[in-house]
C-alpha cells in the first residue's frame, strides 16, 4: 500500500507550550486511523497538525509525497476535509447554506454555485440524514443535528482523505454506528480516514490501525489487535480494564472496572461463589470497593475466571466445561474458610457444579455467614432435576440469608448503625 | 427554490433596496427650506442627461437649479455614500471579529480620527488657508494612525489573534477618548465646532468631498464584496476557514484595510456619525440572511438609505434649525432596530 500521510519526527506546539513531541507514522492510503490517547494527550492537535491548521516545529509532514506546508489551502481543501469536534454556530445560516459551503474550495472568487455542487450537496445531506433539515437555520439545531451537517460540509468537499475529530461525540447511539458505518463505506471506496476517539470500543470496531497517544507521545501504533491488551490500555489510561473479545464481532472490547477507591477497607474479606458470569457484576464492584475477594470453583477460561484473574482475586480453579473436582472443591473451602463471609450470585446449577452449592452447607456448618443474592427464581436456575432446590432450600432452612442486591448487602455491612439484614 | 439561496435573495432584496434608495434621494432633493414638488426634481435631474435631457421642458427657476445641482444634490449623494461605506464596513468588522456588537469604530478609528480632528481645531489649523482639506486630513490620519497602532499591539502576539484586536482597540480607543477630553477642555471657543464634528455632519460639503469619499468606498466595496464568500466561512472560525480553502491571514488583512480605509474616509468628511455601522449590518442580516453575497450590498444599500433619510429628518424636522444628524440615526435606528428583533424573536417562537 502507498502512504497517503508520512510523519517524520514531528514536534507540534502551541506558543512556548510543546504539545505533541517526536510524532513518527505512516497513514496507509484507503485506511481507517484510529486516534485514541487520554485526554489532554494530543489527540486533537495531531489532527490540527494533519489539517495543516497548525503547523509543525520540526520534521516534515508528507502529503502524497509532498511536503504539507506546500499545498496552498484550496488545494488542500480539495484533498482533505475536517470534521471539527466544536460545532458552535452564531449565524444563522440555513442547514443547506453550511453544507454548500463544503463546496467553496471549487469555486473561484466571483463563481456561482453550480447545479452539480448543489447535486453533491443534496447527496452529502441525504448520506448524513439532514436533508429534511436542509431548510433550518444552524444555529436552531442540536448538538447532534449540527455535527451531522459538518460532516456533510466535509462529505461535500469530496476528499479521498477525511479528519474527524470525535466525529459521533455528540450523537446518539443510532446516529453513531449509522455515521461510523458511512464513514466505513466510504473507507470501503477508497477513502482514508483518519478519526480522534474518545470511545476505545468504536475505535476498535472501526479501525484498522490505531495510534495510541499519550502525553504528548506515540506510546503505540499498530493494528487493532495489537494495541487492545489489558496491560496497554491499563497502563496508559491509569484505570483498571478488561480487554476481552466482543461476543458477536470479534473485536476487542474494553470494559471499564475503575480504580480500587478504599484500599483502607482491607479488612473487609469476602469469598465469591462463580459460574458462566454470574460473578462478574460482584466482582469488579467488590474489588473497586476495597474488599480482599476471592471466588471458586471457576472453569478456565469462562468470563468469571477471566475477569479474575484480571482483578488478582485469589480462586479455586478447575478444567474448561469439566466438573468440579475433589482438589478444587478442597481448595474452595480453604478460601471460604479465610475469607469467613461467603456471597451466592444467581448461579445457574447443573451436575457439573452442584458442589459449589452443597459446599455452603458445610460453610454453614463450620459457622461461616452466607448470603445470596436472590432473583427469586432459583427453580429457573435448577439444571438437577430438583437436587439443587433441595439444597437451597436446605441452605435457607440453616441460616442462609436471602437479599435482593449487592446495594443492600454493602449497605448493612458498611454501615452496621443501620439495621441489621433481617434474619429468616 | 435551488438551495442557492443568496441568489433568490439578491433578486428580491437589492431591487427594493434600490427602491427605497431612489425614494429617499427624492425626497432628500425635494425637501427643505425651498420645497421642489418631486416631479421637478426628476425633471431637473433628467434635464442633464444627455438625449433625454434634450427632451424636458424647463419650466422651473434657475436658482432651483443651483440649489439642486450645487448643494442637495451632493449632499444626498454623500449622504448615500458615507451610508454605505459605514454600513459595508461595519458588516466587514462583524463578520471578521465574529462579534455582533462590533461596528466600525470598535479599532479606534473614529477616536483617533476625533482626537486629530479636535487637535487641528483647538490649535486654529482649520483656519487656514487650506481648512477645507486640513481637517479631513487630519482626521484621516488620525484614524489610519491608531488603527496601525492598534493592528500593531494585536500582532506582536505572533498571529493576529481576533480577541486581541478587540481589546487593543478599547484599550487604544479609550486613550484617545481621553485626548478629546482633553483638547475640549482646552478649547475655549472651539467647543462648539469639537461637539459639532463629533456629533458628524454633511451640511457644508461639496462635490468634492463626494469625490474623494468615493474612490475610497469603491476600492474598499469591492474588496469586501471579493471576499464575501471568504467572509462566510471565517464567521465558522478561523481554522473552518482555513480548512475549506481561505487563506485566512491573508483574508483579514485585506478585510481589515479595506473595511478601515472605508470608515476612515466616511469619517474625514462627515464626523463620527454613530449607529449606522452597527445598526445597519444587523438588520440586514435579519432580513436578508447572512450570506455575505448579499448582505455586502444590501447593507451598502440600505445604510444610504438610511442616512439619506436620517439627515433629511435632521435638516427639516425642526427647521430652521438643523439637528445632528447622529441624533436621528440613533433615535430612528434604535426603534426600528427593536421592532425587527422582536418580530424576528416572535416568528421564531411559532
Amino acid at each position: 500500500m502507498t502512504a497517503k500521510i508520512s510523519v517524520m519526527g514531528t514536534t507540534f506546539s502551541y506558543e512556548a507550550r510543546e504539545v505533541l513531541r517526536d510524532i513518527t507514522f505512516t497513514v496507509p492510503a484507503g485506511s481507517f486511523v484510529g486516534i485514541i490517547g487520554p485526554n489532554g494527550s494530543g489527540k486533537s492537535t495531531l489532527l490540527k497538525g494533519l489539517a495543516a491548521t497548525l503547523s509543525p516545529k520540526g520534521g516534515i509532514i508528507l502529503l502524497d509525497g509532498r511536503e504539507l506546508s506546500g499545498w496552498n489551502n484550496r488545494e488542500l481543501a480539495r484533498h482533505l476535509a475536517v470534521v471539527p469536534q466544536d460545532t458552535t454556530a452564531d449565524f444563522d445560516f440555513t442547514v443547506e447554506e453550511v453544507v454548500l459551503m463544503g463546496r467553496s474550495p471549487y469555486l473561484s472568487r466571483w463563481q456561482v454555485e453550480s447545479l452539480a455542487d448543489l447535486a453533491i450537496a443534496a447527496e452529502a445531506m441525504e448520506l448524513t440524514g439532514t436533508l429534511e433539515l436542509r431548510h433550518r437555520p444552524i444555529t436552531h439545531l442540536s448538538g447532534g443535528e449540527r455535527q451531522r451537517v459538518f460532516i456533510a460540509r466535509a462529505l461535500a468537499q469530496k476528499t479521498p482523505v477525511l479528519l474527524l475529530d470525535e466525529p459521533t461525540s455528540h450523537l446518539d447511539i443510532n446516529h453513531q454506528v449509522e455515521v461510523l458505518n458511512l464513514f466505513r463505506r466510504l473507507n470501503h471506496q477508497g477513502v482514508t480516514v483518519i478519526a480522534v476517539f474518545h470511545d476505545l470500543n468504536l475505535a476498535a470496531q472501526y479501525c484498522s490501525q490505531v495510534i495510541l497517544l499519550c502525553q504528548g507521545r506515540i506510546y503505540a501504533c499498530g493494528t487493532v489487535q495489537d494495541i487492545f491488551t489489558t496491560e496497554t490500555i491499563r497502563a496508559v489510561y491509569r484505570t483498571e480494564v478488561l480487554v476481552g473479545q466482543h461476543p458477536i464481532t470479534g473485536v476487542p472490547q474494553v470494559t471499564l472496572l475503575g480504580k480500587k477507591t478504599n484500599p483502607a477497607s482491607d479488612s473487609l474479606k469476602v469469598h465469591v461463589i462463580g459460574g458462566g458470569g454470574a460473578a462478574a457484576p460482584l466482582l469488579s464492584r467488590l474489588v473497586s470497593l476495597g474488599w480482599r475477594v476471592s471466588a471458586g470453583v471457576l472453569n478456565k477460561g469462562d468470563t468469571d475466571w477471566h475477569l479474575s484473574r484480571v482483578l488478582g482475586v485469589t480462586m479455586a480453579e478447575e478444567d474448561p466445561f469439566s466438573a468440579i473436582g475433589e482438589k478444587a472443591y478442597r481448595l474452595n473451602l480453604t478460601l471460604i474458610q479465610k475469607a469467613g463471609l461467603v456471597l451466592l450470585p444467581p448461579v445457574p446449577f447443573g451436575k457439573g457444579n452442584l458442589p459449589n452449592l452443597t459446599i455452603l452447607e458445610e460453610a454453614l456448618t463450620r459457622g461461616i455467614k452466607v448470603y445470596t443474592l436472590t432473583d427469586g427464581a432459583f427453580h429457573h436456575r435448577d439444571y438437577t432435576g430438583g437436587t439443587a432446590l433441595a439444597v437451597y432450600h436446605r441452605l435457607l432452612a440453616r441460616g442462609m440469608h436471602e437479599i435482593p442486591d449487592l446495594q443492600q448487602f454493602l449497605a448493612s455491612w458498611l454501615h452496621p448503625t443501620q439495621p441489621p439484614l433481617q434474619p429468616e | 427554490m435551488d438551495g442557492r439561496n443568496w441568489l433568490a435573495k439578491l433578486q428580491l432584496v437589492l431591487p427594493a433596496c434600490l427602491v427605497c434608495l431612489g425614494g429617499a434621494l427624492i425626497a432628500g432633493i425635494a425637501l427643505g427650506s425651498v420645497q421642489v414638488s418631486p416631479v421637478t426634481v426628476l425633471k431637473i435631474l433628467l434635464a442633464k442627461i444627455p438625449l433625454v435631457g434634450d427632451q424636458v421642458v424647463p419650466d422651473w427657476p434657475r436658482q432651483m437649479e443651483t440649489i439642486i445641482w450645487q448643494v442637495r444634490l451632493p449632499r444626498v449623494i454623500l449622504g448615500t455614500l458615507v451610508g454605505a461605506t459605514l454600513a459595508v464596513a461595519g458588516t466587514a468588522f462583524q463578520g471578521l471579529l465574529r462579534n455582533p456588537l462590533a461596528d466600525p469604530y470598535t479599532l479606534g478609528v473614529s477616536s483617533g480620527a476625533a482626537a486629530a480632528a479636535a487637535f487641528t481645531i483647538v490649535f486654529g489649523l482649520h483656519r487656514s488657508g487650506a481648512g477645507l482639506v486640513v481637517l479631513p486630513l487630519a482626521a484621516f490620519l488620525g484614524g489610519m494612525g491608531t488603527v496601525t497602532l492598534v493592528y500593531r499591539i494585536a500582532a506582536s502576539t505572533g498571529r493576529m489573534a481576533i480577541h486581541t484586536l478587540i481589546l487593543a482597540g478599547i484599550i487604544v480607543g479609550s486613550f484617545m477618548s481621553a485626548l478629546v477630553m482633553f483638547f475640549i477642555a482646552m478649547a475655549g471657543d472651539g467647543v462648539h465646532q469639537i461637539l459639532a464634528w463629533l456629533m458628524g455632519s454633511l451640511t457644508f460639503r461639496g462635490w468634492t468631498h463626494v469625490l474623494v469619499l468615493a474612490v475610497f468606498s469603491a476600492a474598499g466595496g469591492l474588496t469586501v464584496m471579493a471576499l464575501a464568500r471568504d467572509l462566510n466561512l471565517l464567521v465558522f472560525g478561523e481554522e473552518t476557514a482555513q480548512q475549506l480553502g481561505t487563506n485566512v491571514e491573508r483574508t483579514k488583512k485585506l478585510l481589515l484595510l479595506a473595511a478601515t480605509l472605508m470608515t476612515g474616509g466616511a469619517v474625514a468628511v462627515a464626523g463620527t456619525i454613530g449607529f449606522v455601522g452597527l445598526v445597519v449590518p444587523h438588520v440586514m442580516r435579519m432580513l436578508a440572511g447572512p450570506d455575505h453575497r448579499v448582505l455586502v450590498p444590501a447593507s451598502a444599500l440600505a445604510g444610504g438609505f438610511f442616512l439619506v433619510l436620517a439627515d433629511t429628518v435632521a435638516r427639516t424636522i425642526l427647521a430652521p434649525v438643523e439637528l445632528p444628524v447622529g441624533v436621528i440615526t440613533a433615535t430612528m435606528g434604535a426603534p426600528f432596530f427593536l421592532l425587527i428583533l422582536l418580530r424576528k424573536q416572535h416568528l421564531a417562537r411559532r
